[in-house]
């Protein structure tokens, strides 16, 4: 189609979706249900290539959503497939983005999670235990059990740890995962204020404390929201600030914005890191009323009295350089406290400890792959991908619906003893930035640091179809296009 | 209602095929070669061979795999790891980096991260 006349189209079914409304049961039903037929008869699902008769024993560690898909294209590439997966979780493919929703009100946990047997391709070995230890010069896993498993070729997809044991004052110390046990944390996060949509349970409290922080915004009483964002990456860098809006969004509906201050308090200086997405960002951010103070990294947090801890820091200016032929920079802290009624955390994210520490790990912990071809850099039989990859960027779904069939591609190469690794990641990734109820801002971006929009539409507007798309749509093409290894 | 609803669905097969389609970057030129931006501000702090030197507080390249080497300088130049405001392990080197772009030396970071590797590895 010509392109102007696309774009023409596709505002047009914007606004026109806009007047018309949707009632969720029925996107729900349709999208869900439909799903499966549709994407299967659209066309747009990528079919496997010419099998191979390539042969080896693969494992693939952890069940979310990157090893499941990975194993579903494997099963459908391969002519002989001898695909293992360890992962211990039976909800370890539960549709994380939609804890966002969850966390405003939007959907309930029940929205969010399912079974991972429900999508496990027929076929795959499913050892319901954890790796512990790894050998990579001997291609051997131990698990929590004690089995010691070997293969020929191994896939990290072991996701990421949410570290709120680095945080004084909340009395926690263990790490936890998003979909596991996470009752270290959920006595302290998700009580009195204190929140964080990061884990599942974390997500359903944090719409219990956002409606009281709503209602007493409404009962007349001043209060103070805060929202942190960390110094290490994180998995969905737009979540910081998506629940933010989406308290926002819930204030003007009650009628109570006027009684309450919101505040972002991030370890870095910007709100977005692409340029034209932070430029929109500040406009929607002034437009809202709602602040930032940049350079604050959240180190503890008072959960009694409602204090939290920051490190503020800031570069002065120190002696001439004369190499540099500028004032040299000398990094400065100071411990900031700040009163809240109700805060978000985004919690510091680490590597898998059993992972970090091992030799497939790094310094910093995620696991070292080349960035376009995802195969590990000291071992050519170990690829990564997902939030455990040691990639600039996206941790996000929709950066692994990239990876998935770049990895995939590039495995069986190395399968066929081939020498050039075919598939490139270009890093892209996609963050649908909630910016109120009923408007999205598709960023999409790659590491060119640039918009890479999939639609001819200005990426920096706030739309209601990217609203549909994330709300409706995006949950069953995941589970039916990209957990089945089609798209 | 079901009209709505299938226009909804296509728009995101759509979004799941095509993804990102490529499209011809407009090819950067920098004045300098990588080799000048070493030789004449880089070896400053980082040293002929990529030592480092901990006066300076400039960390030894000459340790790191390219692909650390590329994480590194992508992460200075961008001011942190694109998507998110997390901010950036290096706050010095990016005002820094900053200030070397102002002088006119700007280059490609892999190709950097590639120099570096190839001249100065010791592994």
């Amino acid at each position: 189609m010509d392109k102007k006349l696309f774009k023409e189209n596709l505002e047009q079914i914007d606004s026109y979706l806009k007047q018309e409304g949707i009632s969720r049961r029925d996107a729900m039903k349709m999208l869900g249900l439909g799903g499966t037929a549709m994407m299967m008869g659209s066309g747009a699902v990528t079919e496997a290539k010419a099998s191979s008769g390539a042969k080896g024993k693969i494992l693939i560690v952890g069940g979310g959503l990157s090893g499941v898909a990975t194993a579903a294209l494997l099963m459908r590439t391969l002519e002989n497939p001898d695909i293992t997966i360890l992962e211990p979780n039976p909800k370890s493919s539960s549709y994380q983005p939609g804890q966002t929703l969850v966390g405003g009100g939007v959907w309930t946990n029940a929205d969010t999670e399912y079974m991972t047997a429900d999508f496990m391709p027929d076929g795959v070995k499913w050892i319901k235990e954890k790796a512990i230890e790894f050998d990579p010069d001997k291609n051997s896993v131990k698990t929590d059990k004690g089995q010691t498993i070997k293969y020929d070729y191994m896939i990290v997809a072991a996701g990421l740890k949410l570290d709120f044991a680095r945080l004084e004052g909340l009395g926690i110390s263990e790490t936890i995962t998003s979909r596991g046990d996470n009752s270290a944390v959920k006595k302290v996060i998700g009580q009195n204020g204190l929140c964080s949509i990061y884990f599942a349970d974390g997500a359903t409290d944090t719409w219990t404390q956002m409606q009281k922080f709503v209602s007493d915004a409404k009962s007349g009483k001043k209060v103070k929201g805060i929202f942190t964002d960390p110094d290490t990456p994180i998995k969905c860098g737009g979540a910081p600030k998506k629940i933010m809006y989406l308290t926002d969004a819930r204030l003007r509906e009650a009628g109570a914005r006027a009684n309450a201050e919101l505040t972002l308090y991030p370890n870095g200086g910007k709100l977005f890191g692409v340029p034209e997405y932070n430029d929109a960002m500040v406009k929607q951010f002034a437009t809202r009323d709602m602040k930032y103070n940049f350079k604050h990294n959240l180190i503890g947090v008072d959960p009694a009295k409602k204090i939290a801890t920051f490190k503020k820091h800031w570069l002065e200016k120190g002696a001439w350089d004369p190499d540099l032929e500028e004032y040299e920079m000398v990094p400065a802290f100071e411990k900031v406290e700040i009163p809240y009624d109700f805060m978000h955390i985004t919690p510091p994210q680490i590597a898998p400890e059993e992972i970090a520490k091992s030799p497939i790990g790094s310094d910093k912990g995620w696991v070292p792959v080349t960035q376009e071809t995802l195969q590990h850099t000291k071992y050519p039989n170990i690829f990564a991908l997902g939030d455990v990859a040691a990639l600039p960027m996206g941790k996000t779904g929709g950066s692994a619906r990239k990876q998935y069939k770049v990895l995939v591609e590039n495995l069986v190469a190395v399968m066929e003893g081939k020498k050039d690794l075919p598939a490139k990641y270009d890093g892209y990734t996609v963050c649908p930035l909630i910016t109120s109820i009923g408007t999205v801002m598709l960023a999409e971006f790659n590491w060119t640091g640039k918009p890479a929009p999939s639609f001819p539409l200005d990426p920096t507007q706030e739309r209601w179809i990217w609203w549909l798309l994330k709300v409706y749509a995006l949950k069953p093409m995941t589970q039916y296009g990209m957990l089945s290894g089609r798209a | 209602m079901k009209k709505t609803l299938s226009i909804i669905f296509g728009v995101s097969v759509l979004f799941f095929a095509t993804g990102c389609e490529k499209k011809e970057e407009a090819k950067i030129t920098y004045k300098l070669t990588t080799e000048q931006v070493y030789d004449q501000m880089c070896v400053k702090c980082h040293g002929k061979n990529g030592e480092g030197n901990p006066k300076k507080k400039a960390p030894a390249l000459n340790d790191q795999t390219i692909q650390e080497l590329r994480l590194g300088i992508t992460d200075i130049k961008m001011g942190g790891s694109g998507v998110n405001s997390s901010g950036t392990q290096h706050e010095v080197m990016e005002h820094n980096m900053k200030k070397i772009i102002e002088k006119g030396m700007d280059y490609d970071t892999d190709l950097m991260a590639q120099y570096i590797h190839d001249h100065f590895n010791k592994n």
